[in-house]
């Protein structure tokens, strides 16, 4: 039996722990490709986060009627309906947003996170820890592409949402809305939270080890480490 | 915390100082080669000076001095030894600087260095690690973020009236102008810093190969590319430059002397040298003839850089002394 | 065999429920969308019209091409719908013409995917302005780094010659195939 999670946990651990973006390396086509701004990151986000929702509840919801032969068959379909719906939606209240989107809506339909999450987590799961955990994925990558589109804008156009934060004098780098621009910040922005976590494993056992010294245990191996969990 | 540390240290703390193939004796220190280097650029520095003005030796600082400061940095933080002092980091910033337009922004300078260091060197472990050239790393950054700063050239102080602020390859590019061959060789044209002047160039390169720091044969392949493939598309069509422009104008010298050598993003064998050299020439062709842009020798070396570990593979040279083990 | 009955009938299930509330939703916004879309074209037509108040379209012209009106009802010029290649991907053009084909009312870019910064400042005034009033006989000339002395000399944007070029090729071609197209007489 696996352990039995607490409810906000289930949010909580794709906000970092299992962000879909830096950790699961998910989705990573719309965020290399919308991110030149905040608010293409943040539409993107929106959309996703919609369709993840509420596939993951459809899907949790009939995961015992489907035959598990054709399960992806059918989540895709699933999934696709929600993406066409947003789609069309945004074609017609938000006609800029959709045009600066182009292709990566209907794209969703693709995006890794959402089939991923419905095959990881949904189809194994209630429905109400399936929404807090696509909820969770979903925040997690608005949270990702918000930090990548805030970077790029800001030093590719000077502005952040559209307001001018840096002054004239600096020359906005060009490079940074370009798609070069987008994996020099995402390899960045991955490298630093590896050497992160990295860092904070390390004070853990070291942690762990003094703790173990104070209760006068000699033998401290990599096996018994490992056991500890660090 | 120190008793912890005893505990642990048989296991951890063994260190091996770990350096890639081929581990060869030489004359020549790291640090010696590097300074020799920057030796070897001083007739293209005085070149740059005397054609764009003093005050160019202001972006050729900044260069340096970024270089060498986010080298020291990285290093600090990432607790490795500092080796600011062995000449390596001063030389990329050096040739960064050699390849960008006079009068060209400080602020803009520092940024590459920062970039060709950073991005282009330490992030892959530092020295001897890098897949790419990290000057034109930096250059490459240059060009993608400020495109229009990177391609502003100034006139040369020694214009006469038929001399244009243009580069030879943007006139031939934009206005199918040839520029004569002997202003490119004395330098009175416009373009980068260090490129300019083919006579600087070759002063530099030459005493370089005959103290043998450089490989002849990868600049010598890149000539011969040059003939070949520049003769080709020359002989296809006249209306496309001739081989002996394409090896004056813009950077090809300066590249093939200073940029495709370097020792750590060039191919270790001679056979490997050669194809380095060629496949170099013939991305440049193709660049200079079909691209966008002007000019591409930065792209050609650094498109060329990516294939090094794999031509290094493949011209392996057969070990000898192995007996085949017989068949049963 | 029950296997098999079971698997096709969820699917056809899904698919159904999938389709029937794609198709409300579609019923929803296929009107908004086309409205969008007419209302957008009509905006760039007039754009580079703007004392437009009706506009036809010229059928059977094989690209699209729209004749205006003004107030009067007396036709004011052409709006264009011309496209070729950038420096990276397609310029589509809306290109204003007044009557006689022979000036450039105003040009709006309608798409385009040039470099940044650099390429797109064919979006922006001191480039675009050159088209208002831009004489077009006996076609459109580019010309580098000097004041243009002829009224129908465009100059280059510094750093995207192949940008400013293109914009040139694109609205020459599309007169040319306009002047065709209309001395063959599909209109008056």
């Amino acid at each position: 039996m696996k352990k039995q999670v607490t409810l906000l946990k289930e949010f909580t651990k794709g906000l970092w722990e299992i962000n879909p973006t830096f950790k699961q390396i998910l989705g990573t086509c719309p965020t290399l490709a919308v991110t030149v701004s905040v608010i293409n990151g943040i539409a993107m986000a929106l959309a996703t986060t919609f369709v993840l929702v509420f596939s993951s509840l459809i899907i949790s919801l009939v995961r015992k009627l489907i035959p598990n032969q054709v399960r992806i068959a059918a989540y895709i379909v699933i999934i696709a309906s929600f993406v066409t719906i947003v789609d069309l939606v945004m074609k017609a209240q938000f006609q800029d947003l959709s045009k600066a989107l182009g292709p990566f809506i209907p794209l969703i339909v693709v995006n890794c996170i959402i089939l991923g999450r419905a095959e990881a987590f949904a189809s194994k799961n209630g429905p109400l820890r399936s929404v807090l955990d696509a909820l969770g994925n979903g925040v997690g990558f608005f949270i990702a592409l918000v930090i990548m589109g805030g970077i790029r804008e800001v030093l590719g156009s000077r502005t952040f949402l559209g307001y001018q934060v840096l002054p004239n004098g600096f020359e906005p780098w060009l490079i940074m809305i370009l798609p070069a621009g987008a994996f020099i910040v995402f390899g960045l922005l991955m490298g630093f939270s590896n050497m992160y976590v990295e860092r904070k494993k390390n004070l853990e056992r070291e942690a762990l080890i003094a703790q173990y010294r104070r209760v006068g245990r000699e033998e401290i191996t990599d096996d018994v480490l490992k056991e500890a969990g660090v | 915390m120190t008793d912890t540390q005893t505990l642990i240290e048989p296991k951890q703390k063994v260190y091996f100082d770990l350096t890639t193939s081929p581990h060869l004796h030489s004359k020549w220190s790291t640090s010696k080669v590097m300074w020799f280097v920057v030796a070897a650029l001083i007739p293209s520095i005085i070149a740059a000076i005397t054609f764009f003005g003093w005050m160019q030796i202001f972006i050729i600082i900044t260069a340096v001095v970024f270089a060498v400061g986010t080298e020291a940095a990285i290093q600090s933080i990432r607790k490795k030894k500092v080796t600011w002092f062995d000449g390596s980091a001063a030389l990329t910033g050096l040739l960064l600087a050699l390849t960008l337009p006079p009068n060209f922004s400080l602020s803009a300078t520092a940024i590459g260095s920062v970039v060709a260091i950073g991005l282009g060197k330490q992030i892959f472990g530092g020295l001897g690690y890098n897949i790419f050239n990290p000057a034109l790393v930096g250059r490459a950054f240059l060009q993608a973020a400020f495109p229009v700063q990177i391609t502003t050239w100034v006139k040369p102080n020694f214009a006469v009236d038929s001399v244009t602020s243009a580069t030879p390859l943007a006139a031939f590019k934009f206005d199918k102008i040839f520029t004569d061959t002997v202003p490119m060789a004395i330098g009175n044209v416009g373009g980068s810093l260090g490129e300019t002047s083919a006579i600087a160039v070759l002063v530099g390169g030459i005493l370089l190969i005959a103290v043998g720091i450089v490989n002849w044969r990868i600049p010598l392949s890149m000539i011969i590319g040059m003939f070949l493939f520049g003769g080709l598309f020359w002989f296809i069509n006249p209306q496309n430059p001739s081989p002996v422009f394409h090896i004056f104008a813009g950077s090809f010298l300066f590249g093939a002397m200073f940029m495709a050598t370097d020792w750590v993003t060039s191919p270790i064998t001679n056979k490997g040298m050669w194809i380095f050299g060629l496949g170099i020439s013939l991305v440049l062709v193709v660049i200079r003839i079909y691209g966008g842009l002007p000019e591409g020798v930065m792209y050609s070396i650094l498109f060329m850089n990516g294939f090094v570990p794999l031509i290094n593979r493949y011209t392996k040279p057969t070990i000898f002394g192995v007996v085949k083990e017989e068949k049963k | 065999m029950k296997q098999v009955a079971h698997i096709i009938a969820t699917l056809t299930l899904i698919g159904v429920i999938a389709g029937g509330s794609l198709s409300l939703v579609n019923n929803w916004a296929a009107p908004k969308i086309a409205l969008n879309q007419k209302a957008e074209t009509e905006c760039a037509i007039y754009l580079v019209h703007l004392d437009g108040k009706r506009y036809e379209e010229i059928k059977n012209a094989g690209f699209e091409v729209y004749k205006v009106f003004n107030e009067a009802d007396s036709s004011v010029g052409y709006s264009l719908v011309y496209s070729g290649n950038g420096f990276q991907g397609k310029i589509k053009l809306m290109i204003g013409l007044t009557e006689d084909l022979n000036k450039t009312t105003s040009i709006e870019v309608l798409e385009q995917s040039e470099t940044p910064g650099l390429g797109t400042k064919i979006l922006e005034p001191p480039y675009k302005d050159q088209y208002n009033g831009l004489v077009t006989t006996p076609s459109i000339k580019l010309v580098k780094g000097v004041e243009p002395s002829n009224p129908y000399e465009v100059q280059s944007i510094t750093g995207a010659t192949i940008s400013s070029r293109a914009v040139v090729t694109i609205v020459n071609e599309g007169i040319a195939k306009l002047r065709a197209v209309e001395n063959k007489g599909a209109s008056k």
